[in-house]
């Protein structure tokens, strides 16, 4: 065991001197800090900043319409000050309705005009039985600001339809529009400590998704290092005489409880900075113990799976690219729940959420981003997912224990998987 | 009392049986030489002793003990593959080795300054293993093995690649160390080193054990020690003398070869009374000569 904690010591020391380590643990936060901030700023802008005044030419074929659209676009712009749509109304020429559109989708292109909305003849004539004509709205499809402009061209177009069918009818558009006053809904959510208002989309997704980003950074890390410095002491040499002082299980348990330690600080400071970050915006409630406690469990768990995983691999090789063809299968594997987190977040109960909480190497993954997205999952589940775990991770330590054994002292070719297999059962 | 014992070892590599039914006794605070070709078995043998690999039959008997469990922190292993952690600081290398060994870390402060001033390292205690020449590299290596002061030292091919000085400095310590009670065990394929060291041999071809013995044992039982003489005048007659069995001319000497009981003494009393010899010497064939002949009979 004194063994153990000597290897483990040195594999600590030597990977956190290493450039590597200093970059992942103190640039990354630095870095997705910074991406996160600007690309804030950059949609805000895009979306909800100011804009430069547009011009929508718009058609009016049923002739009642244009003189509604005025006041209202009007009003609009008198209330939306650093969004403003300029009106300007067209009538098809002597040419035609079609050499005008084709002029007007030409002025599109072109950017002078952001849109141009066609309004047919008949559209007063909708009812609850049927619509009225169709409008076409012509527009280039590259930003998003345009489908702002979109959106707003089609609600003053809908407010002035039903004005103009109000009157028609003899009725107040003011009074309708009174009895129509949308109520508002708050929407509350329910959960076992208590009844809170729902966030925002974006930040109930970013806990879920910085949970399984922790945990897929922490064993990718350290698991590569790993690997390198497994081969790194089969090339040197180095191994022969590290083995007449412990055996290969005492080698092999040692190093991977070092990066277990080289790996939970980075996570903890990772941990820390995230967090620091969740409370600036008001979430610091999102990350509770229990949370972080189920975090710690998976985590380490899952990390033993795979750096044994890794350990074996870099012994049943003797140089980087010789492992990469035994890395892509583990490499999937990891990256499974990260391509699915939004499957798994949005439906933590769902059929494949469950099938993937009880499979090993997806379990840790999988079952902290159902965790972060609904804390009431069942205890059942969480109970049996992490007892299968705990079982499978004796159970691969052990089969990658004696791959690593014969493998360390072999060199020359790559070992094949049928000569793995007759590694883990030799006695 | 053995330091080790080897009781009919035998392992296979697949269809290559690398040890063969291998036994030997190495007593305590001697120098053993383990001789043999490229091939023959003797960094098998190590390591199974190492318990690095396991033997397919037989017992090894290390210390007393016959798992490496409690031992292994009192022998000293030099693999015949060389390396060292190269990004690590030559005082960092050998706190963790010694520490691995079983020594305090307070204790081997002293002792690292000491062997690194023993083998002219002291100025590079703090630099990088890599930063090092092949020669201070190869002085460091020994040290690694050396530093928790094991009684049982294993070098594999310990001469190989050294420089006469250091081949030098390397003999010294070997010598240092039996005179401390040590035992040391080496494996080479330089007969000259082994000759001049030590104090039992043992010579294995394909696995298997040709002959093992103190140095004069061996010369001893090697049937074809011959006699070098210089004579003055006829020499025909020495071919009918009862005790000789083959003359040949070597310049101005005469190597004569024994019968199987032919005494040199009788050889010379029969030379004097005809004519005048001028020299005459038992010639002790060198382990060089033993090795290549037992090896090339081997294979015959």
């Amino acid at each position: 065991m004194r063994k153990i904690f000597i290897v483990a010591r040195r594999e600590f020391i030597e990977m956190v001197k290493t450039k590597a380590f200093l970059f992942g643990v103190f640039l990354v936060p630095v870095i997705i800090g910074v991406f996160i901030f600007f690309s804030q700023r950059l949609q805000r802008q895009m979306v909800s900043g100011p804009q430069p005044t547009k011009t929508v030419a718009v058609a009016d074929l049923s002739g009642e319409l244009a003189a509604e659209l005025e006041p209202l676009f009007q009003q609009h712009n008198e209330s939306h000050a650093d969004r403003q749509i300029f009106l300007e109304l067209v009538q098809p020429g002597e040419n035609g309705l079609e050499a005008q559109t084709n002029q007007m989708k030409e002025r599109v292109r072109s950017r002078q005009l952001a849109g141009y909305l066609v309004i047919p003849k008949d559209v007063l004539e909708g009812n609850a039985l049927h619509d009225g004509g169709r409008s076409q709205y012509y527009a280039r499809g590259d930003s998003l600001a345009d489908g702002k402009v979109f959106q707003t061209v089609r609600n003053l177009l809908n407010n002035a339809v039903v004005n103009r069918r109000c009157i028609h009818r003899g009725l107040s558009p003011q009074v309708i529009k009174d009895i129509r006053k949308y109520v508002p809904v708050d929407q509350m959510e329910v959960t076992a400590q208590q009844t809170k208002k729902q966030d925002a989309f974006p930040a109930r997704m970013m806990v879920p998704f910085f949970f399984l980003f922790m945990m897929f950074a922490g064993m990718i890390g350290a698991n590569q290092h790993l690997l390198t410095s497994v081969i790194e002491e089969k090339n040197s040499r180095v191994m022969e005489v590290i083995l007449s002082s412990v055996s290969p299980m005492q080698f092999m348990a040692g190093k991977i409880l070092g990066l277990v330690a080289v790996s939970l600080s980075t996570v903890f400071i990772w941990g820390l900075a995230a967090y620091a970050a969740a409370a600036y915006y008001g979430m610091a409630d999102l990350v509770n113990c229990t949370n972080v406690g189920y975090f710690l469990v998976y985590f380490i768990l899952g990390f033993l799976l795979f750096s044994s995983i890794f350990a074996a691999i870099g012994a049943a090789c003797n140089t980087l690219k010789e492992a990469q063809s035994f890395m892509t299968p583990v490499m999937l594997i990891i990256v499974m729940p990260m391509v699915g987190w939004m499957y798994f977040s949005q439906n933590p109960n769902g059929f494949w959420s469950v099938v993937c909480s009880f499979i090993p190497p997806l379990t840790p993954m999988v079952m902290i981003l159902r965790l972060a997205a609904r804390p009431d999952i069942a205890p059942l589940q969480i109970f049996a997912s992490i007892a299968l775990l705990a079982a499978s991770v004796p159970v691969v330590m052990w089969a990658s224990a004696k791959i690593f054994r014969t493998g360390i002292l072999m060199y020359g070719k790559p070992a094949s998987l049928r000569e793995l297999c007759r590694w883990v059962r030799n006695k | 009392m053995d330091t080790l014992s080897l009781d009919d070892v035998t392992k296979e590599f697949g269809s290559v049986r690398a040890v063969d039914g291998l036994s030997a006794r190495i007593p305590a605070g001697s120098i053993y030489g383990f001789l043999g070709p490229n091939g023959a078995g003797k960094t098998t043998t190590l390591r199974m002793v190492m318990n690095i690999i396991s033997p397919d039959s037989g017992r090894i008997e290390v210390l007393g003990h016959c798992s490496k469990e409690g031992v292994s922190e009192r022998i000293g292993y030099m693999p015949e593959e060389r390396g060292l952690y190269r990004k690590m600081k030559v005082r960092a290398v050998l706190s963790y080795f010694g520490t691995l060994k079983g020594m305090k870390r307070r204790d081997l402060v002293p002792e690292i300054a000491r062997w690194l001033d023993d083998v002219g390292l002291a100025a590079s205690a703090d630099q990088r293993v890599e930063d090092l020449s092949r020669g201070m590299q190869q002085k460091l290596q020994f040290v690694v093995t050396a530093i928790s002061d094991p009684d049982l030292l294993i070098l594999d091919e310990p001469f190989s690649g050294l420089d006469p000085v250091n081949l030098e400095l390397m003999r010294d310590i070997m010598l240092r160390m039996r005179e401390a009670g040590k035992t040391v065990i080496f494996s080479t394929h330089m007969m000259e080193q082994a000759e001049k060291l030590c104090d039992f041999i043992l010579l294995i071809d394909k696995g298997k054990k040709i002959i093992d013995g103190t140095l004069d044992e061996i010369r001893s039982t090697y049937p074809r020690s011959s006699i070098m003489a210089e004579l003055e005048g006829e020499t025909d007659f020495v071919t009918a003398l009862p005790m000789v069995r083959g003359m040949e001319h070597d310049g101005r000497k005469l190597e004569i070869t024994l019968t199987e009981d032919g005494d040199p003494q009788d050889l010379l009393r029969g030379l004097v009374e005809k004519v005048r010899v001028r020299s005459f010497e038992e010639k002790v064939p060198s382990l060089h000569e033993i090795f290549v002949d037992l090896v090339r009979g081997h294979d015959a």
